[in-house]
């Protein structure tokens, strides 16, 4: 009642203005004057609190590491999650399961079809029922919540044999990374007072729409740097990146996230585009934007756990940017060269895509694994040294 | 059916597709047999004289701390809102060159803003999907800013444009780069009606503008990535009313013509065309020729009687074209006083008096008819 009330009153007010109009404007002429000057006065006020504020932009390829980082940095410099941001995942975390399940199960049966071996890929029998009810679950837009019933029928069909033969496959299908680590904690996931931990809101994973932002100050070390950043995620943009990148002209840097476990994967936006490849284009496309020309650029080769597992088993000569791959040698030795191979790619194309009038442009490489919290800490040290350094140098302090 | 069929059927029915698609171009090619410059040159019909003192920046408005990449003028009173990189709308006084309002946007990448047909509200949109409306009226907080009161969510991409409804400030239209336009019910907050997205005669890439017919506000146009703009009917939503084919790059702005039964459009591929709504023909095409890269068309606006056509480019230059003739009369680009940098957004205020342009350069400028010069 009072807002109707408000909004009449706001009318009527306006009215007013229309009928004398003339008259209004003449007297108001020494007030707009004031008025503009005090909207003058906030916008260098708020325009000199902002300069202090380093803008720091994620990009990447889909499912790069771009969020998890973003959460990373919300865990260690900020108050993390509180309970109830953490139980606000339990929708998405279900979620996940159930797509999971849902690929996995409508995957086996599409390697049944289609593979000489078919028969490895069927179901048996028993679970035939479960399968058809998870798939049509995991379709919906909106999930029931993960009840231990439902838990159970789930772990059920990931324990069938023909789900971890086309888990094993799955790098062909659109199985997210979560899989296993949710799988092996159903138990967990579907009790009835089931708070998230943070782990599980580092491996929700969820398509961010639009952009989100946080601003944070990395305590410890050297306190009095006072360094404040601003970090933004627009990885939910799935769109022409060249019609809004512009925006972002001024940034202090970027922090490119590839996951470099992905050279045997497709995208889920076109099955016949390696990501690898996609991320490669991307990379040198943000390169070579003329809003970035003094843009500092922070690659973040990530997800290195499940590359140095995935390395020793499929030859990165899948790829062919990477076609040229002579393994050496074994063990860890090898994942070591095989990491230093990529990540030669990786600054040849930093070289071939930088205009000589840029080769001054910071360049720096990390290798990251965006779950593991401290090896994040440690990184984003770096890259505060990296970038205060460029500010003193910047200001001739250097 | 097996996934792989299916996907081999796919690809013969879209081979079939765009057979048909091309030999409706042909058609069109074989029907086309003058365009409106040709005709009237037929007629002996002469271009407009223009000359340097015919147009000039009469104010320059001075404030962003950020490239301007949106402006709007309000129906009746010369109030302009713009919207900048800085993350802030400014609402300024025409006459005057003063502010009247700043408000720091919550999320700073804005891409779009619009004025109430009733200059009560500012609707704006970008990057955060969200397309959020300001009522003016409403008391400042603590801080000097202005809260939202509306914010309309449903978006899977960045807003690109919006435009209010016109006489109705309660309807809005935006387009997004999720492909689709919605049109919107304000005081709800809710989608009344959503064009394109799953159905089949929606646009296939990023919308980046759309124009509402001011003589009939139930039909509006859209131009996207795709190529092509489309013209749809508010109360269908299901499918386009008809499909706009011509443009080789981006479309990035359309708009009426003051008529009601044609609009223009402009593009990346660097001209601008005049389609007829009710045939579907190109009836112009607007192109200058460059040596070397060929500069974006960013935004355009008709005159008050549409025989003149305003566009501004990427490259600074904002070229006045006579719409008949098809020839360019002035080129507000290389007058004093002009932008330094791209050109994103241009309007026309309500009498047609001025013309207002907003630039990467962080300025607005104002253009009016100078002297004895007629607005037409």
């Amino acid at each position: 009642m009072l807002s109707i009330l408000v909004e009449t009153m706001g009318l009527l007010c306006s009215k007013k203005q229309h009928l004398s109009e003339a008259d209004a404007e003449e007297n108001a002429q020494v007030d707009n004057s004031a008025l503009a000057a005090e909207i003058e006065r906030r916008i260098a006020q708020e325009t000199k609190a902002e300069k202090h504020i380093q803008k720091l932009l994620l990009l990447g390829a889909g499912e790069s590491g771009k969020s998890t980082i973003f959460k990373q940095i919300k865990l260690l410099f900020q108050t993390g999650f509180d309970e109830a941001e953490l139980k606000s995942y339990i929708p998405v975390i279900h979620a996940n399961v159930y797509q999971t399940i849902k690929i996995l199960h409508d995957g086996s049966k599409e390697f049944a079809q289609n593979d000489e071996n078919s028969s490895k890929y069927v179901l048996s029998a028993e679970n035939k029922d479960i399968g058809e009810k998870l798939s049509e679950i995991g379709g919906r837009l909106d999930h029931p919540r993960l009840t231990k019933e439902l838990a159970q029928d789930i772990e059920t069909l990931w324990k069938d044999a023909a789900i971890q033969e086309t888990y094993a496959r799955g790098n062909e299908l659109q199985v997210p990374d979560c899989a296993h680590y949710f799988m092996e904690n159903l138990q967990r996931l579907s009790d009835v007072n089931y708070v998230p931990t943070k782990e599980d809101v580092l491996y929700a994973r969820v398509r961010t729409t639009g952009v989100v932002e946080i601003q944070f100050s990395p305590v410890g070390g050297n306190k009095k740097s006072g360094e404040v950043y601003r970090l933004f995620d627009v990885g939910g943009q799935r769109n022409e990146r060249r019609k809004w990148i512009h925006l972002f002209e001024g940034v202090t840097a970027v922090i490119f996230c590839a996951a470099i476990s992905e050279y045997d994967q497709m995208l889920f936006e076109d099955e016949n585009k390696n990501r690898m490849m996609e991320t490669k284009e991307l990379f040198d496309w943000v390169l070579k934007q003329q809003c970035f020309e003094k843009t500092s650029f922070m690659l973040f080769l990530n997800k290195f756990d499940i590359f140095e597992k995935k390395v020793l088993k499929v030859p990165l000569n899948v790829c062919e940017w990477f076609k040229d791959y002579q393994p050496v040698s074994t063990g860890k030795q090898e994942i070591e060269h095989a990491y230093e191979f990529v990540k030669k790619k990786f600054e040849e194309l930093y070289f071939q895509s930088t205009a000589p009038d840029r080769v001054d442009r910071v360049f720096k490489i990390y290798r990251t694994t965006a779950l593991d919290q401290k090896l994040v800490k440690k990184t984003f040290k770096l890259v505060d040294e990296t970038l205060r350094r460029r500010n003193l140098f910047e200001a001739g302090l250097l | 059916m097996s996934v792989a069929e299916l996907k081999k059927r796919h690809i013969a029915a879209t081979a079939t597709v765009n057979a048909l698609r091309e030999q409706l171009k042909q058609k069109r090619i074989l029907l086309l047999d003058t365009d409106v410059a040709g005709y009237a040159r037929s007629q002996g019909r002469t271009p407009v004289s223009f000359g340097p003192t015919d147009l000039v920046c009469c104010r320059t408005l001075q404030g962003h701390t950020g490239k301007v990449y949106s402006l709007d003028w309000t129906s009746e009173k010369n109030r302009i809102v713009s919207a900048s990189q800085d993350g802030r709308l400014i609402v300024w006084n025409s006459l005057t060159s003063q502010k009247t309002h700043a408000i720091k946007l919550p999320c700073a990448w804005v891409m779009t803003c619009a004025f109430s047909p009733n200059g009560q509200s500012v609707a704006c949109g970008g990057l955060d999907s969200i397309c959020s409306i300001f009522n003016l009226n409403s008391p400042n907080d603590k801080d000097g800013n202005l809260t939202v009161s509306r914010m309309l969510s449903g978006h899977k991409g960045y807003v690109s444009s919006c435009q209010y409804v016109p006489d109705e400030d309660t309807h809005l239209i935006t387009s997004s780069g999720d492909q689709t336009c919605i049109l919107w019910d304000v005081t709800t907050a809710q989608r009344l009606s959503v064009f394109g997205g799953e159905f089949p005669s929606g646009h296939t890439a990023d919308v980046l503008s759309v124009s509402i017919n001011g003589s009939n506000s139930k039909m509006f146009v859209s131009g996207s990535c795709d190529a092509t703009a489309r013209l749809w009917d508010t109360r269908i939503a299901s499918r386009a009313v008809r499909t706009f084919h011509g443009h080789e790059g981006d479309v990035s702005t359309v708009k009426f013509f003051p008529d009601g039964y044609r609009f223009g459009t402009g593009s990346d591929d660097g001209t601008c065309r005049l389609f007829d709504m009710r045939t579907g023909h190109q009836l112009q095409v607007y192109h200058q020729q460059h040596d070397g890269e060929v500069p974006l068309v960013t935004s355009i606006a008709f005159s008050i009687s549409g025989r003149l056509l305003f566009v501004g480019y990427s490259n600074g230059d904002c070229y006045v074209w006579d719409t008949l003739m098809a020839k360019v009369v002035l080129n507000l680009g290389s007058l004093q006083n002009s932008h330094e940098g791209r050109i994103t957004c241009l309007g026309l205020s309500a009498d047609g008096s001025a013309l207002c342009t907003g630039s990467w350069d962080r300025n607005l400028k104002i253009w009016a008819f100078g002297g004895h010069r007629k607005v037409i």
